[in-house]
């Protein structure tokens, strides 16, 4: 794919996601200025872009949104749910043809028909707006009318008519092949007094002007009366705004407040682009360069020194000192490339009100979604992995955890549910709530499913607590949903969301309360790159184990091993832990000697229960790039990744619960 | 045809159409810096219009006709058109 492509694709989420971000601002308040200006300058600046590639279905339904949008910005037409709902079903069109570009480089073959039903869908939002609205309608920034009526020659306008009629006519791009010409329309127009013409878009350079795409904006103002006007008009009235303007009245303060508008613009322009990385991080890096080119140059001083007949005793002092400085830098260097690969959970938060809001809407609930934590930040791959299983944690709180309205208000509660996702950094963890004040789950009712569907043994379903047996929602095979809807019942429950978040390195809990509500939480490392793990020493082997799974480390003498039936498990300060030998896992020959004096034990966390991993030695702990496995060998179970080691060799980090399985 | 070539000098006369943008943009791509007369030119369609405003050669002649004369020739001419010129590839 070429550059440019990739350049519009990325470009264009943004832009999607911003104007997406606008509209929902616009749709809990209609007169937000801000807001309204930035969805029109994403639109417009989208549908730009969309125009210099062969997208035209696209382009079309673009600016017929970006028209609706100047409509609404120039309240010719009214901002309601409808127009919202309108707008933001062009821009979730925009999105999935954006991703089918992404895939296959070209729009679906059924672009052409749904760009043509949305551009026509959008402009009788705006046309219907426009005959409703009045035209004199108070609120209408004309500064840019009352510029034209400035610029008559006041004789002029001394002998005419009390009311002036400003024109502003924006004809539609493809406006030729229907056959109109803006300027054939002009001269019509009666008693003309000024005329102002501009091009709509910047052009593009000469080589690339395409003569027969309409880029003009013409701005008039006529003596003639409003009607007369209107008639000339009456053809393209969604491209036309006409207003009857007042001789000098208000006119500073028409000006005033259009200028305030201008600047409030400006200032939104600088939002978020390709780039996303803090420019201090950028510098910090370029100073690290600097030291290790000082560093590099150290060394090769010491290399010429030692050419030269340098002593052994200077050598080794100076080469350790070099290896210190040198290491020094690499950590920080590591640590400053991790920092640019850090992102706000922002960027992924800023997607779900969007999604919420239709979830709820398709499924009849209302919801209040507030967001906590954007802040916060995390790897790029965990935060980007995330937005899937959150989408599903979301969608089922909907579905299954908010209660009908009356049924909330019976219950006391307000009647729009409430749906709390929520950031924070914990020590080298992330963690990500999804919190409801829905009817909670009931432990029965995940007893029977469980019952029903034989996930579970009876009499060990019998004796789980509650909260146990609440967990089981993240089973394989598990949905709670009564009625299969058509948002849950796309053959992924929570046990897709646990492995997704598995895979990220993190787990998915549950804790809910009857009544009151549930919470999802799921945990993930904030780095998914660097991995500390402890070495340990299987025959003559060695092999990384995760340390974050790791609790601690014991020796077991040989005699506080209980064989139970067929397995092992020893007591650690009065628990029964299951021993489990690595040996075993991986299939190698016990070396039998060993296990007289007592056995090397790993304890770890696997679930919510701690297991005895035996091994034959313990070697150092250490922080490692893991690489994950890739090729013939990403589906080999129990490994997680490989790293390599100072000699050269190759450390295999085994996945311990997955080998356990 | 109600534009044609005649050395430096690009004519336009009669009614310009919407076809007629096409050999004016050519013309004036190929050489910026040839001069445009107007004195002819009873009517320029939107499409030729705006190649004049785009790429904004000299002008030469007025317009016989009042409409064109007054208000698209002169508007032409507004300064604030200027730096909205189009950068050269």
């Amino acid at each position: 794919m070429d550059d440019l492509l990739q350049h519009f694709i990325v470009e264009a989420r943004e832009l999607t996601q911003q104007a997406t971000d606008d509209l929902l601002a616009l749709e809990r308040d209609p007169d937000q200025a801000a807001s309204m200006d930035s969805a029109f300058r994403a639109v417009h600046t989208l549908k730009g872009s969309v125009g210099l590639f062969d997208f035209a279905p696209m382009g079309l339904a673009l600016h017929a949104a970006e028209d609706l949008l100047g409509a609404l910005k120039e309240r010719r037409v009214r901002t309601d749910n409808i127009v919202i709902d309108t707008l933001l079903e062009c821009i979730g069109q925009t999105e999935r043809w954006v991703g089918a570009i992404e895939r296959m480089g070209q729009l679906p073959p059924d672009a052409a028909e749904e760009g043509y039903r949305l551009a026509r869908v959008l402009r009788e939002q705006a046309d219907d707006g426009s005959s409703a609205t009045s035209q004199t309608d108070p609120q209408v920034d004309l500064s840019w009318a009352e510029e034209l009526v400035q610029s008559i020659d006041p004789a002029v306008v001394k002998g005419s008519a009390k009311h002036l009629v400003a024109i502003r006519y924006t004809p539609r791009a493809d406006c030729f092949f229907a056959g109109d010409d803006p300027v054939a329309l002009l001269r019509a127009v009666p008693d003309l007094m000024a005329v102002h013409l501009f091009n709509r878009d910047p052009w593009p350079p000469a080589t690339e002007i395409d003569p027969f795409a309409c880029n003009l904006k013409i701005e008039a103002i006529s003596g003639a009366g409003l009607d007369a006007v209107k008639a000339v008009f009456r053809f393209v009235p969604d491209q036309v705004a006409i207003h009857e303007i007042a001789q000098s009245s208000g006119r500073s303060a028409h000006v005033a407040a259009a200028n305030h508008g201008e600047h409030r613009g400006g200032d939104a322009v600088g939002g978020p682009r390709m780039l996303r990385v803090d420019a201090t991080r950028i510098d910090r890096m370029a100073d690290l360069v600097g030291e290790m080119v000082v560093a590099k140059n150290a060394l090769a001083h010491l290399a010429g020194q030692a050419k030269d007949g340098m002593d052994a005793k200077s050598l080794s002092q100076g080469l350790l000192a070099s290896q210190a400085a040198i290491d020094r830098l690499v950590v920080e260097m590591h640590r400053a490339v991790m920092d640019v690969r850090m992102m706000p959970m922002r960027d992924l938060f800023r997607r779900f009100p969007r999604a919420v809001r239709d979830i709820a809407g398709q499924l009849g609930k209302s919801v209040d979604l507030s967001i906590e934590g954007e802040e916060v930040e995390a790897d790029k791959a965990v935060v980007e992995g995330l937005f899937e299983p959150l989408l599903h944690v979301l969608r089922n709180a909907i579905d299954h955890g908010a209660e009908p309205e009356q049924a909330r208000l019976n219950s006391g509660k307000p009647s729009r549910t409430r749906i709390l996702l929520r950031a924070q950094r914990e020590g080298e963890r992330v963690v990500v709530d999804v919190q409801d004040d829905g009817r909670g789950i009931d432990a029965t009712a995940v007893r029977r499913v469980a019952r029903e569907r034989a996930l579970m043994p009876e009499d060990e379903l019998a004796r789980m607590s509650d909260a146990d047996a609440v967990e089981l929602i993240f089973a394989p095979g598990f949905s709670t949903a009564s009625a299969v809807t058509d948002l849950s019942g796309r053959g992924v429950g929570m046990d897709a969301v646990r492995s997704a978040v598995e895979k990220l390195g993190g787990q998915a809990s549950v804790h809910t309360l009857t009544g009151q509500g549930t919470t999802i939480r799921l945990s993930l490392p904030l780095t998914l790159v660097m991995a500390r793990v402890m070495a340990v020493r299987i025959g003559g082997e060695l092999y990384g184990i995760p340390l974050d799974g790791v609790v601690e480390t014991a020796f077991i003498p040989a005699a506080r091993v209980i064989p139970v039936r067929d397995a092992e498990a020893f007591v650690l300060r009065d628990r029964t832990l299951p021993l489990v030998r690595l040996a075993d896992l991986l299939e190698i020959p016990r070396p039998l000697e060993l296990s007289q004096q007592g056995l090397k034990v790993v304890i770890m966390a696997v679930g919510d229960d701690l297991v005895g991993i035996a091994v034959d030695g313990f070697a150092e702990r250490m922080d490692v790039l893991m690489r994950p496995m890739s090729g013939i060998l990403a589906g080999m179970p129990g490994v997680m990744g490989t790293t390599l080691l100072g000699d050269g060799s190759v450390l295999m980090i085994l996945d311990i619960p997955e080998l356990i399985g | 045809m109600s534009v044609r070539l005649e050395g430096p000098i690009i004519i336009l006369e009669g009614v310009c159409r919407v076809e007629d943008a096409e050999p004016l943009l050519r013309w004036l791509q190929a050489d910026p810096g040839r001069t445009v007369d107007l004195s002819g030119a009873d009517h320029l369609h939107a499409s030729v219009l705006q190649v004049l405003m785009a790429l904004r050669p000299a002008l030469k002649g007025s317009p016989r006709d009042p409409f064109i004369r007054d208000w698209v020739v002169s508007a032409l001419a507004d300064p604030r058109l200027i730096g909205m010129a189009p950068q050269r590839a």
